[in-house]
């Protein structure tokens, strides 16, 4: 395993799970890569950021993390071959030879393709640390214009960038501010959420909210001179303050590889998630190309499909499961209420009404989430997502 | 003059119009992108893409089940 994030975690516990007898027989050893001494519950970051949750609050130490039978190696992956079945870490190039690899290294900002995004925005997708500078800068707001929403693509979280224009306008209403401050929306989608059913349950709730779009604007560049952010098309938008998600990228040592695209995300066939021509390599979560959200759930339901066939493929055991490119992003929407993103391959999003329920349901997952890194909410998952985020391949290869 | 050839089929919204936003960054006034799409929103959404950027909108057409849309690069300054 390359990331000891959700993907990395769960798909390691699943297969120690699976595999506890032949480890204990010591026919088959489990290595981790993570670099990282302790990990961050990453949806959280909109809490940091726009409620002042502590930062230490989203943290635990990897270690705790990683179930009985997984080896830590905290180590940066310098390289991957998959044509010599080898990895090599940065540190003192050592190497390390396998059977079977899955990469789930996630993504993270990139703010090297807009220039003046870094030295003007603020995120909640660098760290937790990061996001707390929003809050600090939230609470020092008088009056002026905060400018939220998508400044590339692609993107970790599709909902988020929504979710801060709706968590800036509560905190600004609940502090009494919210009349002289202006909030705009800025995305290079057509519509105010891209997927239809989901931008009728939010839109009109922009405008009740007085929140302005901007839709169709490819962010270009920020001027912090004129404190003005251009589009491609040369279009702008007056800002104070900036809190723009800016494009992703995915780890480096994937780009230029055989088996990644032009921009490094892993190519990967998105039924079972091996990759390209490497039917023993697997890659999930935000560093592979299909074609669904870059969210923590697909890392978690790609990681359980891809562990049940690897352990399928060396015990001999049980069936091979296929993706289904199921999503279930929730979408805080202020105040409270929650709506969520739900759908397939084949199923287009669902229109859901925000409700108490629906953000209370969100919570339950946040704090069942630390757990269920170990595999212990498996069950949950299949009862919540009614098991439809695989389905069982006829053939067992 | 550069032609970009973006394959999207088999994805549903919004896969055809992230990869076409993503290959209009890339391209240069002059470009043509060419999308291949399986998702029938893909002709509405493109035809309200290019009205919004100003960029010119050459083609769009279906063929058994798939559709191609052909856009011309003009509104980058």
């Amino acid at each position: 395993m390359i990331g000891g994030g959700a993907g990395g975690l769960i798909t390691s516990s699943k297969l120690s799970a699976e595999l506890s007898e032949e480890i204990k027989q010591e026919k088959v050893s489990i290595t981790l890569f993570e670099r990282a001494e302790t990990q961050e519950f990453q949806p959280g970051y909109l809490e940091v950021a726009f409620r002042g949750t502590e930062p230490q609050k989203l943290r635990r130490p990897t270690e705790k993390l990683v179930s009985p039978g997984v080896k830590v190696v905290h180590a940066k992956c310098a390289s991957l071959d998959l044509d010599n079945h080898q990895i090599v870490t940065e540190k003192n190039q050592e190497k390390y030879d396998f059977d079977y690899v899955v990469v789930s290294t996630g993504c993270s900002p990139d703010y090297s393709q807009t220039p003046g995004l870094r030295e003007e925005n603020m995120d909640f997708y660098t760290d937790a640390d990061v996001s707390s500078r929003i809050y600090k800068t939230l609470q020092g707001i008088k009056s002026g214009r905060v400018v939220v929403g998508i400044a590339g693509l692609p993107y970790k979280c599709p909902p988020s960038p929504n979710e801060a224009a709706f968590m800036v306008d509560e905190y600004l209403r609940r502090h009494g501010i919210r009349k002289n401050v202006d909030i705009t929306f800025v995305t290079p989608y057509t519509r105010i959420y891209t997927a239809e059913p989901i931008n009728q349950v939010i839109a009109p709730l922009y405008s009740e909210r007085d929140i302005e779009s901007r839709t169709v604007f490819n962010t270009d560049s920020v001027d912090p001179v004129k404190k003005e952010i251009s589009s491609l098309e040369g279009d702008t938008v007056k800002y104070d303050y900036l809190f723009l998600t800016p494009p992703h990228k995915p780890a480096s040592f994937l780009k230029g590889t055989n088996y990644s695209d032009e921009d490094g995300w892993v190519k990967v066939d998105k039924l079972d998630m091996h990759i390209t021509d490497h039917d023993f390599a697997f890659a999930i979560g935000d560093t592979n190309n299909i074609p669904t959200s870059k969210a923590g759930v697909e890392a978690h339901l790609e990681g359980i499909v891809v562990a049940n066939n690897i352990a399928m493929n060396i015990t001999g055991r049980g069936t091979k499961h296929l993706f289904t490119g199921r999503t279930q992003c929730s979408m805080e929407t202020g105040f409270h209420d929650a709506t969520f993103v739900v759908g397939t391959y084949d199923r287009p999003v669902e229109k859901i009404k925000p409700s108490k329920i629906n953000y209370a349901e969100k919570k339950v997952m946040e704090h069942i989430y630390w757990g269920s890194l170990h595999g212990h909410y498996e069950w949950l998952f299949k009862y919540h997502f009614k098991q439809d985020y695989f389905s069982e391949s006829p053939a067992k290869d | 003059m550069t032609t970009y050839n973006i394959d999207s089929r088999g994805t549903a919204c919004p896969g055809p119009i992230t990869d076409l936003i993503r290959s209009y960054r890339k391209a240069a006034n002059g470009d043509m992108i060419i999308l291949l799409a399986t998702d029938p929103g893909v002709i509405p959404d493109a035809k309200s893409w290019c009205g919004a950027t100003r960029n010119m909108l050459v083609d769009a057409k279906e063929k058994d089940g798939e559709y191609e849309v052909t856009i011309k690069v003009t509104a980058k300054k």
